[in-house]
């Protein structure tokens, strides 16, 4: 009897690459809800036009690469890049927009560097930077349905929300004529950050509801709310050994360090904080669902803790002494650029070889 | 789990040392440990590999058609690397034939085959009585010439492993009855039903390389055996020590970690520290060979898997084919898609199931592609990292991967690819189900054959540069031998000058001899002329 040849180990046990992107976007879920109930449906249209775009670029690059895809497919990373990108650009942003930077996504930043796992950048921020340099105005600005024609505020899960949260999305539609002439504005309410970049602590008070409802809708409770859903299913993820404990803690002891540091009272609003910084900007999000991307970050222990420093400190200072008010993407990015040498250079002693360490003091005992 | 098991462990005896990396993989070792260990009938065939460690085979005693009694004494080593051969039971040398071996890229090798005559008439055992009043040395050399050899992993002559240690002060050894691999559970077995004759097995190793303090080391999750052990050692000075269970605890580097704290150096083996690792079975070979006289003729193996009608464990003779140990368990031949012998981690899948049981066999699985589904495709890396957690040499499989594909050997050898002992961990758990160890192999080999090329490449290179050498030496030589020629004639010309001078004076003088001559015999002529003329004529 001959077989074919099979080699060691037979016996394998491991959650498959599609089932830990499934968990990811499961754990993504909470915020995204907690989002259409503060800002309307518009994330999930975002959501929605990415990932059918996503899908289509990724067929076509999978098939102009001589790849199955119908089995390349079923990893959903291309789906976890389309949703990640959908988080980040604004509410409301026109699809074409998203379609855009999910291109750049896919096709730039993925295919063109081998697919899946040879990506050196973060494909998903990159598909925002792009948008960001490409569009400035387009994506530092807002649609949140909140109020009609005549100015009153309305429920952004209304009907007229709901329009207003389409139109937004596809400007081509028209509803109603009273609605298609709404003004959608909402503009900075969203993005508290923005308004705390500009905004003197003053103003920021009045900004800033004083209903004490966690449910009111306003940018800063919607936001710190949302913010805490991501923390719940970053921990999550956290739990489920999805992700290593590293890259978040890293970032986020760092931001809160630094924002601790240059805390003043009675300067600039974007000094706040290390509250505000963490759940009145996309650090959770960044920190727990975006950076911790595999394939794009540093893979040793110390180098993951030092990648997230690094993230942590460029995404403070370009908040605070740059000129973009959010900057997860960019410091993302940024911190790809470092995790290839991290990954060279911070590798665990391995078993039986002297760390560094001690042949340092060996050294500069002899 | 790790926390409870150390609190546990620290109870008993020594602390035990945290390992790094590692992974949980379900046991599946009830099946086989329901029964007793059970000796094996008479096969009808024993085939006996003649492979040395080191490639040589080794020296047949006997040839076709030879009658052998049990234990007798059939093929002795021709190196440090052998051990030699008894005979497993008595029976007539059938041939010595070609046979496939466990490693099925290996060639067929040479194997004594012993047609079985179902009587085991025995050749009398000679029993050591008094053991503790022999050397270390002497103890040694009984070990080597009755067969002893180590039975976990590499199937060296206990013997040597042994010499090594006498020859660096051994401090520590350590009895290895961690079986921490799925399916395995023939040391569990025997420390179970045994635990008496290894203690002194334990005792008479310790004695053969004086070490100082002797530990048995055993995974927290056999309560039979750690039961039976504690008994045993209840008037010895041997100490128990409980590891955590995981996957691979019961390396010779990782157990060597967990009960001293210290590492194996790399490349380097645990006598380089003063440590000596023994496998249980060895231990029992030990008492054995020492106490009974019996020479190394037999091993526990396990027998696993769901084709199986009744896994067990069996005292199998060495040479016992594998098809012959299947069907004595009831294998359904429907379910039974492959053979494995070893665990499921790092056991070698048969290409051929006419394999022999050797000193190293401890488990003969029969997969079934209920328990040993096809592995699902390979796809791409994301570089998770899942595998340099798991890693118990602490490497970075996902580094490790990535430059076994581009065969960048520089950063493979930066990345410290030898230090990787293949147990399968990172593949374990590889969400891409990458065939990591695969890939690892492999690079071994290619970075062996460079090793390899280099050796032989410098080699030519030296005997060019010789050769160049050698001719440019020859040149300048003969350059030289020219120049020294010239020289030579430059200082001949005066010798020339006073030689021709002198040839000028001996012609001159021959000719003026040759003109004397002349004159003298012309006047002679016109001096007969006169007197002929001036003779009167009659």
């Amino acid at each position: 009897m001959t077989r074919l040849a099979m080699t060691s180990p037979r016996q394998t046990n491991a959650r498959s690459v599609s089932r830990l992107m499934a968990i990811l976007l499961f754990c993504l879920c909470p915020g995204i809800l907690l989002s259409c109930w503060f800002f309307g449906i518009g994330i999930l249209l975002n959501i929605l036009i990415a990932i059918v775009s996503a899908l289509i670029f990724e067929a076509i690059c999978l098939v102009f690469r001589g790849k199955d895809p119908k089995a390349q497919m079923k990893d959903l990373s291309a789906v976890v890049t389309a949703v990640l990108f959908a988080l980040t650009v604004p509410i409301g942003t026109p699809w074409i927009f998203i379609v855009a930077g999910i291109g750049f996504a896919i096709l730039i930043s993925k295919h063109a560097y081998g697919g899946l796992g040879q990506n050196p950048f973060n494909p998903a921020m990159t598909g925002y930077l792009f948008l960001l340099l490409s569009f400035p105005l387009t994506m530092t600005t807002w649609h949140v349905p909140v109020h009609d024609l005549v100015g009153g505020p309305i429920s952004p899960l209304s009907i007229e929300g709901i329009q207003q949260s389409l139109i937004a999305s596809f400007p081509f539609l028209t509803f109603d004529s009273s609605i298609s002439a709404a003004i959608i504005d909402g503009i900075a309410m969203a993005t508290p950050l923005i308004e705390y970049k500009m905004a003197s602590p003053n103003s920021l008070a009045t900004a800033l509801s004083t209903d004490t409802s966690p449910w009111s809708r306003d940018a800063g409770t919607g936001w710190e709310m949302i913010n805490i859903a991501y923390l719940l299913g970053g921990l999550t993820l956290l739990g489920l050994r999805v992700i290593r404990w590293h890259i978040p803690f890293a970032i986020i002891g760092t931001v809160a360090l630094l924002s601790l540091a240059f805390y003043s009272s009675g300067g600039a609003a974007i000094t706040g904080t290390p509250y505000m910084h963490l759940f009145g900007s996309a650090t959770i999000l960044g920190a727990f669902f975006i950076a911790t991307d595999p394939v794009s970050a540093a893979t040793t222990a110390s180098g993951r803790l030092i990648y997230g420093v690094i993230i942590g400190i460029s995404l403070y200072s370009i908040r605070v002494w740059g000129s973009y008010p959010d900057a997860v993407a960019i410091a993302v990015v940024f911190g790809n650029f470092w995790a290839p040498m991290l990954d060279h250079f911070f590798k665990p002693t391995s078993y039986g070889h002297e760390s560094k360490f001690s042949q340092l003091v060996k050294g500069l005992k002899s | 789990m790790n926390l409870i098991a150390r609190l546990f462990s620290s109870k008993h005896s020594t602390a035990v040392h945290k390992t790094s990396g590692g992974i949980n993989p379900p046991p599946f070792k009830e099946h086989s440990l329901r029964s007793q260990i059970m000796p094996t009938p008479l096969p009808e065939e024993l085939w006996l590999s003649l492979m040395q460690r080191d490639g040589k085979s080794l020296e047949t005693l006997v040839s076709v058609g030879d009658l052998v009694l049990k234990n007798q004494l059939i093929a002795t080593p021709t190196t440090t690397y052998g051990v030699p051969i008894h005979a497993p039971t008595s029976g007539q040398i059938k041939e010595i034939s070609a046979k496939h071996v466990v490693n099925s890229f290996a060639e067929p090798q040479l194997h004594i085959v012993i047609a079985v005559d179902g009587q085991d008439k025995v050749e009398p055992l000679q029993a050591v009585t008094q053991y503790q009043s022999l050397s270390a040395f002497q103890l040694i050399e009984k070990l080597h010439d009755l067969g002893v050899a180590n039975v976990g992993g590499i199937d060296l002559p206990t013997s040597g492993k042994l010499n090594l240690a006498m020859q660096s002060k051994t401090q520590l050894l350590i009895i290895n009855a961690c079986e921490c691999e799925p399916f395995i559970s023939a040391d569990e077995a025997l420390v179970r039903e045994k635990a008496d004759q290894i203690v002194s097995g334990a005792e008479i190793l310790q004695q053969a390389n004086n070490a100082e303090k002797c530990v048995v080391a055993i995974e927290n999750n056999m309560p039979d055996a750690i039961s039976a052990l504690k008994l045993a050692l209840a008037n010895s000075s041997i100490e128990l020590v409980l590891i955590p269970t995981k996957y691979p605890a019961g390396g010779e580097r990782q157990i060597v970690q967990a009960i001293t704290g210290k590492e194996v150096p790399s490349g380097g083996v645990p006598s380089d520290i003063n440590i000596l690792v023994q496998n249980v079975g060895t231990a029992y070979a030990a008492y054995n060979a020492i106490v009974i006289g019996q020479p190394c003729i037999s091993r526990i193996t396990t027998l696993a898997g769901t084709p199986l009608k009744t896994p067990k464990n069996f005292e199998v003779l060495l040479g016992t084919p594998i098809p012959f140990l299947l069907e004595l368990c009831g294998n359904d031949e429907r379910t039974h898609e492959s053979t494995i012998v070893g665990g499921s981690l790092m056991g070698v899948t048969l290409f051929d199931d006419n394999v022999a049981i050797s000193m190293t066999t401890n488990c003969v699985i029969a997969a079934s592609p209920e328990w040993f589904p096809d592995l699902p495709a390979e796809l791409a890396c994301i570089r998770c990292g899942n595998c340099a957690d798991v890693c118990p040499a602490k490497l970075l499989p996902q580094q490790l991967y990535a430059f076994s594909r581009s065969q960048d050997s520089e950063n493979l050898e930066y990345q410290n690819l030898s230090d990787c002992i293949e147990c399968g961990a990172c593949s374990y758990v590889c969400p891409s189900n990458i065939p990591l160890v695969q890939y690892f192999r492999a690079s071994k080999a290619t970075q062996l054959a460079q090793v390899q090329q280099t050796q032989l490449s410098e080699y030519w290179q030296e005997r060019y540069q010789y050769n160049k050498y050698r001719l440019k030496k020859d040149k300048e030589e003969s350059k030289e031998r020219k120049a020294r020629l010239i020289k030579n004639r430059s200082t001949k010309t005066d010798f020339d000058d006073f030689s021709k001078s002198k040839a000028k004076i001996d012609i001159a003088a021959a000719v003026s001899r040759v003109k004397k001559r002349k004159t003298e015999s012309a006047l002679k002529k016109i001096q007969e002329a006169r007197d002929d003329t001036g003779k009167p004529q009659t």
